[in-house]
C-alpha cells in the first residue's frame, strides 16, 4: 500500500520505564516568568504588574522520550519552550541540559560553550508561514547553521543540505526555491531540516502542525517520529490538540494558567485523567465518531487573567469541585500512581 | 422544498496568477431546519460557497455560474438593491476570527442596534431592546451593561458570543457558522458548540457549520457535505457518510490524530492541489490511493447511490464490493 | 519503513515533474514582474530615465553654456532679452538675457546631485537608527527615538534656511575639486541640512518595520541557531525591510528635489549655482512679463517630483507583502 505511516507503535503502551538510574536529558527545576506590566507614563514606565506566564514548574525530558506539553492559550507552555533555549530569560529557577546549566552557559558561558548548547537543542516553530526568511533561498535556509557554527568544512554543505532535504522528503530541485513557492506542510520540512542542521538531541516542537491542513498534518506528525526513530532524539512537543498529543508523545504534561497540573505517561493519563481541568479539556475535544456521543464538561467562564491568578487552586473558580480549601491553600503534587502526579486536593475522589 | 438548493455553482477568482476555480460545480441542498455541515481543507471552497450565498464574494472573485435558490427563488439573478434586504435578515453569517468582525471604535449596543434600525426602521431604544434581547439568548453575562462595553473589553469566547447574538439579531431563517471556533480554545469551543446546539434546538434554526475538524461534525451536523479543491466529493447524512465514506473522506479520518484511540496515523500523500490548475478528472486522484486512469481522465459525476447519499467517485461502489 | 517512505517520495516526485524544474523566483524577481505591469510606476521611471539622460548630457544638449561662463549671456548681446518661447529659444529668455531652456536643462544635474545625496544620508541615518532602535529596544530605543522627536517637533524649514544662511556665509571657495567634478560647497551644505532635518520620520517608519519582524519567528528560528545580533540584522532584518527602504528612497527624492526647490527660491539657496528654484526665484519679479521663465523650470520641478512619486507608487505596489502570490 503507498502509504505514509510510521512503523513505531504509538501507543503508550510500548513506552519503557525509564531506567531510574540513568539522568534525564532535560530537567527543568523551579522554572519561573514573570513579565513585567509597564503603566503608560511620559518620562518613566512604572512597573505595576506582572503576567505569570510560567510559575515554578519541574519536570524532566528523558532520552529518546517524547513529551507532550499540553494547555490552552496563555497556559505558559510557548514561554517554557522558549526559556528552555534561552529565547527569554527566566525570572528563576534552573534548566539542565545534559548535566549542563542552560542558564549559566548562556548568561555567563564563552561562546564557544553557548554556540555548543545551541547544537544540541532545537526549536520547530508553530508557524511555517513566518519561521523562514522569505528572501533567502532552501539552500541558504538550510545551510545558515553551517555558516553559524562553521562545525563542518564549507565544501561539505552541499551533500549536507542535500542530506536533509532528502531527510524530511524534498527534493534536491528544491534547494534553489524560495519559501514562498512552498505549501504549509513543505515549509514545515524546511524548518525541520534547518532544526536538523546541527544534529540536535533535543528538540522543541511548538505547534508544528496546529498551523497545518488536515490532509498534511499526518504527513508531519509521522515524519516527526519517523527522524526520532532514525536519529533518536527527544522531543518537547507543545500543543493545545490533545488527540496529537496523545498520538506522538510517551509521557504528557498538563499546563493551566503558568503551573503543571497533571503529569503521566500518556496511556494512564488519557485512560484515567485525574485533575478536574485535565477532565474537561479531554472531555470537550470532538471526536469524529458520530455513534460516539460526547459527554461534555462544560467549564463555566474563561481562563482567568494571568496579571492576577486566582489565589489557591489557580483552577478553583471554574471548578465544579472546589470547597474553601481549594480558595485558599494552593494544593502540591500528589502522586496517584508511580509516575502519575496530579496537584488537586481532592484528586482521590476522581483516580 | 428545501430552504436552499445551490446547483452547479461556480465561483472563480481572477488574479494575476491565472483564474483561481475556487468552487467549480458546486451542488448541495441544506434542508430546513437541519444543521448542515460544510466540510473541506483550506483551498476547497467551503467559505467561498457561503459567500457566494450572500453575494458578498470579495475581488477578483465572481460568481460565473449556477443557480442558488433561497426558498425556490434564484438569489443570483436578483438586484444588488434587493439582496441587501436577504443579508442579515434572511440569511446571515458567522465569522472565524470574532475580533476583526466586530468594530472596535463602536459599543456593542450601537453597532448591533445599528443593523435593526437599518431593516426594521425602529427607534434607537427598541432597537437596543432587542439587541439585549438577542445577547441574552447566547447568554452573554449581564447584557445590559454589556450594550456599553468596547469590543476590546469581552475575551475571544464572549465576542464569539456577540458575533452569533449580531446574526440572529433579524431571526434570518438560515445562519452560515464559518469556523465558528478555530480560533478559540478547546473549553471555549465546548461552550460555543453546546450554544450552538442549544439555538439549533429550541428555535429550529437552520445552520450551516463551516469546518474542517470531522469531529465537530460528528458532533453537531445530520447532514454533510465534503469539498475538496472546489468540487462536492460527496453528501449525505452523517451516518452515511461515516459509515460508506468516499475515499478523500476516508482518507482523511484516518490522517487525524484521535483523542480516544492511538492508532498508526496513515497520512495522505502529496499537497493540496493548486486551483489556477486543478488536476483532471477527479480532482483527488492524484493523492488517492485507489485512483485508476479512469479517475484521471474523466470526472466522475455526483450521483445518488441510496439513502439520499450522494457520490462523486468511479471506484466507490467497487470499493464497497458492490453492494450498491 | 524507509522503503516506504521513498515510495511516498517518489508518488511526489512524479506529481511534481510537471513543473519543470525551474530556479526559484526570488522576491526580487517577483516585484519586478509586478512591476512591470504597474503603467504608471513605468512612465515615472521613464520620466527619470529621461533626467538621468539629461544630466548626463546636459553640455551637448544645451544651446548655450551654463552660467558663469560669458556665453550664457548670450542672448542679451543679440538683443533677445525678455523672448518668449520661439524655435531659437524654446522655453524664451530671461530679462537678464539668459537662455531658460538651456538653464533649465543644467540645472537637472543639480537636481539628481541632490536627489540622490539626500537619500543617501536620511536614509543610512533612519535605517541604522531604525534597525538599533528597533531591534535593540529597551534603554538603546528610548534614547534613540527621543532624539528622533527632537527632530520631529522642529519646524525644519526654518532650521533650514536659517542654517543656510549662517554656513554659507562661511564658504569661502565656491566649488570642490574631487577627482575633476566640481562640487558645489552652498548646495551640499543645504543637501546636508535637509537631511539632517529630514530622517526622523523616516527611522520611525522603519523602527515599526523592525519591531514587526523582531517578532516572526524567523527571527526567533535564527536565534536559536545561535545568531548573534549583528548576524540577525545584517542578514535577515536589512534584507527585509530594504522594499520599504526602497519605496521611502524614492519619495525622498521628491521630497528633497521640493524642498531644495523651496529653499533655493526663498533666496536661502547656493548663490554659485543656478538650480531650478534659483532660477524661478531670479524671474520671480518679472512674473508679470516673463512668465515663461517661472514656469518652465517650475513645471521640470513638478515633472521630476511627479515621476519620483509615480515609481514609488509603483514599487510599493510592486513590494508590497499583502499582494505577493
Amino acid at each position: 500500500m503507498e502509504t505514509h505511516t510510521s512503523s513505531r507503535a504509538i501507543d503508550g503502551a510500548n513506552y519503557k520505564e525509564v531506567d531510574i538510574e540513568m539522568p534525564p536529558l532535560l530537567e527543568v527545576r523551579d522554572l519561573v516568568k514573570y513579565f513585567p506590566v509597564y503603566s503608560k507614563g511620559i518620562f518613566r514606565k512604572k512597573i505595576v504588574g506582572k503576567v505569570h506566564a510560567v510559575d515554578h514548574i519541574s519536570f524532566t525530558v528523558n532520552e529518546r522520550e517524547t513529551v507532550g506539553l499540553v494547555g490552552e492559550s496563555g497556559c505558559g507552555k510557548t514561554t517554557t519552550g522558549k526559556l528552555i533555549l534561552y529565547l527569554e530569560k527566566p525570572s528563576s529557577g534552573q534548566i539542565f541540559f545534559d548535566g549542563k546549566d542552560v542558564v549559566q552557559t548562556f548568561s555567563k558561558g564563552s561562546k564557544e560553550e553557548q554556540l555548543k548548547l545551541r547544537r544540541s537543542m532545537q526549536m520547530v516553530f508553530q508557524n511555517p508561514y513566518a519561521s523562514l526568511d522569505p528572501r533567502m533561498t532552501v539552500y541558504d535556509i538550510i545551510s545558515e547553521p553551517f555558516k553559524i557554527h562553521r562545525h563542518i568544512p564549507s565544501n561539505e554543505w552541499k551533500d549536507r543540505v542535500y542530506k536533509l532535504l532528502e531527510m524530511v522528503g524534498l527534493e534536491p530541485y528544491h534547494a534553489e526555491r524560495y519559501p514562498h513557492e512552498f505549501s504549509g506542510g513543505q515549509r514545515q520540512r524546511i524548518c525541520i531540516a534547518r532544526a536538523l542542521a546541527v544534529e540536535p538531541r533535543f528538540i522543541i516542537a511548538d505547534e508544528p502542525v496546529s498551523s497545518l491542513d488536515v490532509s498534511i498534518r499526518a504527513q508531519i506528525l509521522n515524519l516527526i517520529m519517523e527522524l526520532q526513530e532514525k536519529l533518536g532524539m527527544s522531543y518537547l512537543y507543545i500543543s493545545h490538540d490533545l488527540s496529537s498529543v496523545r498520538q506522538i508523545s510517551q509521557r504528557v504534561i498538563v499546563m493551566y494558567l503558568g503551573e503543571i497540573v497533571e503529569q503521566a505517561p500518556t496511556t494512564k493519563l488519557f485512560d484515567n485523567p485525574v485533575h478536574p481541568y485535565t477532565r474537561a479539556l479531554m472531555s470537550a475535544v470532538p471526536i469524529p465518531d458520530p455513534k460516539r456521543k460526547m459527554n461534555v464538561i462544560i467549564l463555566p467562564g474563561e481562563v482567568p487573567s494571568p496579571i492576577n491568578p486566582p489565589s489557591g487552586c489557580r483552577f478553583h473558580p471554574r471548578c465544579q469541585y472546589a470547597d474553601q480549601k481549594c480558595k485558599e491553600e494552593k494544593p502540591s503534587f500528589s502522586q496517584v500512581d508511580v509516575d502519575h502526579f496530579v496537584s488537586c486536593h481532592y484528586w482521590h475522589k476522581f483516580a | 422544498m428545501n430552504l436552499l438548493e445551490i446547483e452547479n455553482l461556480k465561483t472563480y477568482f481572477f488574479t494575476e496568477a491565472g483564474v483561481v476555480k475556487a468552487v467549480d460545480d458546486v451542488t448541495l441542498s441544506v434542508e430546513r431546519g437541519c444543521t448542515v455541515g460544510l466540510v473541506g481543507e483550506s483551498g476547497s471552497g467551503k467559505s467561498v460557497t457561503a459567500q457566494s450565498v450572500l453575494r458578498i464574494v470579495p475581488r477578483p472573485g465572481k460568481i460565473i455560474g449556477g443557480k442558488i435558490l433561497f426558498n425556490g427563488e434564484d438569489l443570483l439573478i436578483k438586484k444588488e438593491e434587493e439582496m441587501r434586504k436577504y443579508r442579515g435578515k434572511k440569511i446571515s453569517l458567522i465569522f472565524q476570527d470574532p475580533t476583526s468582525s466586530l468594530n472596535p471604535l463602536f459599543t456593542i449596543g450601537s453597532q448591533l442596534a445599528d443593523i435593526v434600525i437599518e431593516h426594521e426602521k425602529v427607534k434607537k431604544d427598541e432597537a437596543l431592546e432587542q439587541v439585549v434581547k438577542a445577547l441574552r439568548i447566547v447568554k452573554l453575562p449581564d447584557p445590559d451593561h454589556a450594550i456599553y462595553q468596547y469590543p476590546h473589553q469581552f475575551s475571544g469566547g464572549m465576542k464569539q458570543r456577540i458575533c452569533i447574538a449580531r446574526a440572529l439579531l433579524l431571526n434570518p431563517e438560515l445562519l452560515f457558522a464559518d469556523e465558528p471556533t478555530t480560533n478559540l480554545d478547546v473549553t471555549i469551543q465546548a461552550q460555543i458548540i453546546a450554544l450552538l446546539k442549544d439555538l439549533q434546538r429550541e428555535f429550529g434554526m437552520t445552520l450551516v457549520m463551516i469546518t474542517h475538524d470531522m469531529g465537530i461534525v460528528a458532533e453537531m451536523c445530520k447532514y454533510v457535505v465534503v469539498l475538496y479543491a472546489g468540487n462536492v466529493m460527496e453528501s449525505g447524512s452523517i451516518e452515511e457518510i461515516f459509515e460508506r465514506p468516499h475515499p478523500y473522506t476516508e482518507a482523511l479520518l484516518k490522517a487525524v490524530p484521535r483523542l480516544d484511540e492511538t492508532r498508526k496515523l496513515i497520512s495522505i500523500p502529496g499537497n493540496i492541489p493548486n486551483l489556477i490548475d486543478p488536476p483532471s478528472g477527479c480532482r483527488f486522484h492524484p493523492r488517492c490511493q485507489y485512483a485508476i486512469d479512469l479517475c484521471k481522465e474523466r470526472k466522475p459525476e455526483l450521483e445518488d447511490v441510496g439513502n439520499s447519499h450522494f457520490i462523486s467517485c468511479h471506484r466507490w461502489r467497487e470499493l464497497q464490493g458492490g453492494r450498491y | 519503513m524507509i522503503k516506504e517512505v521513498t515510495k511516498v517520495n517518489l508518488r511526489i516526485r512524479s506529481k511534481s515533474e510537471k513543473e519543470t524544474k525551474r530556479r526559484g523566483a526570488s522576491q526580487w524577481a517577483v516585484a519586478w514582474r509586478r512591476f512591470k505591469k504597474h503603467r504608471s510606476g513605468l512612465v515615472g521611471l521613464g520620466m527619470i530615465i529621461v533626467l538621468l539622460g539629461i544630466a548626463a548630457l546636459h553640455n551637448v544638449i544645451a544651446p548655450y553654456p551654463a552660467r558663469p561662463h560669458p556665453d550664457a549671456f548670450k542672448p542679451l548681446y543679440e538683443g533677445e532679452s525678455a523672448q518668449p518661447p520661439s524655435w531659437k529659444h524654446p522655453f524664451g529668455t530671461t530679462v537678464m538675457g539668459t537662455d531658460v531652456f538651456s538653464e533649465v536643462i543644467h540645472g537637472s544635474i543639480y537636481t539628481i546631485y541632490v536627489a540622490v545625496t539626500v537619500t543617501l544620508i536620511s536614509m543610512a541615518l533612519s535605517v541604522g537608527v531604525g534597525i538599533v532602535s528597533g531591534y535593540f529596544g529597551r534603554l538603546v530605543d528610548d534614547v534613540l527615538m527621543r532624539v528622533t522627536e527632537v527632530f520631529l517637533v522642529f519646524p525644519s524649514l526654518l532650521f533650514i534656511l536659517l542654517f543656510s544662511r549662517i554656513y554659507q556665509l562661511g564658504v569661502a571657495e565656491p566649488f570642490w575639486d574631487v577627482f575633476g567634478i566640481k562640487i558645489p560647497v552652498g548646495l551640499t551644505i543645504v543637501v546636508v541640512i535637509v537631511s539632517i532635518f529630514g530622517w526622523a520620520s523616516y527611522a520611525r517608519v522603519i523602527r515599526g518595520e523592525v519591531l514587526r519582524m523582531k517578532e516572526c519567528e524567523f527571527i526567533q528560528a535564527a536565534k536559536s541557531l545561535g545568531a548573534g545580533s549583528r548576524w540577525i540584522m545584517l542578514r535577515h532584518i536589512f534584507p527585509n525591510i530594504l522594499p520599504q527602504v526602497i519605496v521611502l528612497a524614492t519619495l525622498t527624492m521628491a521630497t528633497a528635489v521640493l524642498v531644495e526647490a523651496a529653499v533655493s527660491f526663498l533666496g536661502f539657496g547656493d548663490p554659485n549655482t543656478i538650480t531650478w528654484g534659483r532660477l524661478m526665484e531670479e524671474s520671480l519679479q518679472d512674473l508679470s512679463t516673463v512668465w515663461w521663465a517661472e514656469v518652465f523650470p517650475g513645471l521640470a520641478v513638478f515633472l521630476t517630483v511627479l515621476a519620483f512619486n509615480l515609481v514609488g507608487d509603483g514599487l510599493s505596489d510592486a513590494l508590497n507583502p499583502r499582494l505577493r502570490e
